[in-house]
């Protein structure tokens, strides 16, 4: 499948597949902190200005708060995700795959303030445009990266049809692509399914729904069902 | 062996693994019974999948099957490498040495840096004492009537060094402010040095123009009274801030035998201890400002005092804290 994908070798000896964000879901994570953040801040500007003068104090602390600390700890304390980026199914990891810690959080929060320059992030965009795993500047420098949260796998069952052994030697390739096209087939049309069976005629000497019910039972004694 | 056997042998322990995960999260609800698979066990069950996932690999098995084990893969390796919590004995030794030490092993850019504040500063107040007209080329007129309305000692009865506000919301403003430089200071690093550099010698020719305006004019006494208490963490953790900047703009420009990126993220990480401990200092700083600086019945003594209390009490701590060893 095309994607960006970045495999990061873990001690384990296994790859992870990490799925870095580019700039739009990323723009529209900051969008939907931005709002959070204008209606926190005016919502404690209203209740701190009941309060009168020393309202005035507690509430320029907060918006201190809401602008430099509220990224900062959702980040580490919440599984890397800020509300925007949760809305939007992004999270902060360390470039090696571990999950942010504060030192790196720190320091990408703290380099917004160059992200930003010129004007509404316009560094940082450029700089995720032309990193290949979508990086802005604070991300450079504090060796993070923006994935896309891992969804749970949808099941995907090839259908029960009794085994049919191939008649003949298949490639690994082969093999692979007869499995995935078992496990796809049941969420395509019947005219799909008929159309990519076609392809195969040599193999299975039918066409059209049969040729879909013979590929499945090879890929049932591919599996090794009996 | 088939995918299908192979899947039949190992998915109880999957299912284990899966459900001991899902306890773990927050979002677990409390009523629930205590998974099978024991603490002590996770890591060697991790390990076990990452085995599964990597002959599920090899022998090629189908896409769905390689996707659950990714996903699962990914899930104990984040469980497994989570950052360990901030301890309060970890906190204190930074306090103690952590700090003082990175400031001792960033010293050559403190120095700079230091050079690079109060060069101008003191610069600024010297000339204006020998030419005051040359105020104007700093400040306009209005701002200049309220600056000397704030220092002006024949206004007893409101607090020197502010305008108008309680000592709240005057701490709450100066956190804003001065926070804010600090961190604009270490981040400027990443437009070269060039950025430390302007804005440690803008904000010392500022500072220094106020200062060498009010003391031409004879105003001095209410400023260095207002400035004395809260001067030393303030300018300390701006140096600090502007050293951490420099730190980083040198990587960029200078990495020695390092790549750029590598050196990036090295001196980001220092640099971020510096600022991590300049920003309590500026906390500190407002917090005096707001609350000690302003009075203005207190007698010299004191406030004199008290300010050089300070700066000797915070060189000593990076001094004597910088040149201790490591701790365990």
């Amino acid at each position: 499948m095309l994607d960006t994908v970045r495999l990061v070798e873990t001690p384990e000896g296994v790859a992870l597949h990490l799925h870095p964000a580019g700039v739009m879901p990323r723009a529209a994570a900051w969008a939907v902190d931005l709002m959070i953040r204008v209606a926190a801040t005016m919502l404690l500007l209203v209740l701190f200005g009941l309060l009168g003068q020393g309202g005035m104090g507690l509430s320029l602390l907060s918006m201190f708060v809401v602008y430099w600390l509220y990224p900062i700890l959702f980040e580490v304390l919440r599984d890397g995700q800020t509300i925007g980026k949760r809305a939007i199914g992004l999270r902060v990891i360390h470039a090696n795959g571990t999950p942010v810690g504060w030192l790196a959080s720190i320091v990408r929060n703290l380099m917004r303030t160059v992200d930003m320059l010129p004007v509404l992030y316009g560094f940082g965009a450029v700089a995720s445009l032309l990193d290949p795993q979508g990086r802005r500047l604070g991300d450079m420098v504090a060796g993070t990266l923006v994935i896309h949260a891992e969804r749970a796998p949808a099941a995907a069952p090839v259908p029960l049809v009794p085994a049919v052994w191939p008649e003949q030697v298949l490639a690994s390739e082969e093999k692979a692509a007869i499995v995935a096209f078992a496990e796809r087939g049941p969420r395509l049309t019947p005219e799909r399914q008929a159309e990519l069976a076609d392809l195969l005629v040599p193999l299975t000497r039918q066409r059209g729904a049969s040729a879909v019910q013979r590929l499945y039972g090879i890929a049932s004694a591919l599996l090794g069902r009996q | 062996m088939k995918q299908v056997q192979f899947q039949a042998a190992h998915e109880a322990a999957w299912l284990q693994l899966q459900a001991w995960l899902d306890a773990q999260s927050r979002h677990a609800r409390r009523g629930e019974p205590a998974p099978a698979l024991d603490d002590a066990d996770f890591a060697a069950a991790y390990r076990e999948l990452c085995q599964h996932y990597a002959l599920a690999q090899r022998r090629g098995y189908s896409a769905s099957l390689l996707e659950r084990l990714r996903a699962l893969v990914h899930r104990g390796h984040t469980q497994l490498y989570r950052p360990p919590r901030p301890r309060w004995r970890s906190t204190l030794d930074f306090v103690a040495t952590g700090f003082p030490r990175a400031v001792h092993a960033s010293r050559v850019q403190f120095g700079l840096a230091a050079l690079l504040l109060f060069g101008p500063l003191l610069a600024t107040i010297a000339l204006l004492q020998w030419r005051p007209e040359l105020v104007h080329t700093l400040f306009d007129a209005t701002e200049l009537a309220r600056i000397e309305e704030m220092y002006d000692p024949a206004a007893t009865h409101q607090r020197i060094g502010r305008e108008s506000g309680s000592d709240l919301s005057m701490f709450g403003f100066y956190v804003l402010n001065n926070v804010g430089i600090g961190f604009r200071t270490f981040a400027s690093g990443l437009l070269g040095a060039l950025g430390p550099v302007l804005i440690l010698a803008f904000n010392g020719v500022a500072i220094g123009g106020v200062a060498g305006h009010l003391t031409a004019i004879g105003y001095g006494g209410p400023l260095w009274r207002f400035v004395v208490g809260h001067s030393a963490p303030e300018l300390l953790a701006i140096v600090i801030a502007g050293a951490a900047g420099l730190r980083v703009g040198m990587a960029l420009l200078a990495p020695g035998r390092r790549s750029r990126a590598r050196a990036l993220v090295e001196e980001g990480q220092l640099g971020a201890r510096l600022v991590l401990g300049a920003f309590a200092l500026l906390v500190l700083a407002a917090f005096i400002e707001a609350f000690w600086s302003s009075i203005g019945w207190l007698p010299d003594v004191v406030k004199f005092g008290s300010g050089g209390l300070l700066w000797l009490a915070i060189g000593l701590w990076l001094w004597r804290g910088g040149r201790a060893p490591a701790p365990e």
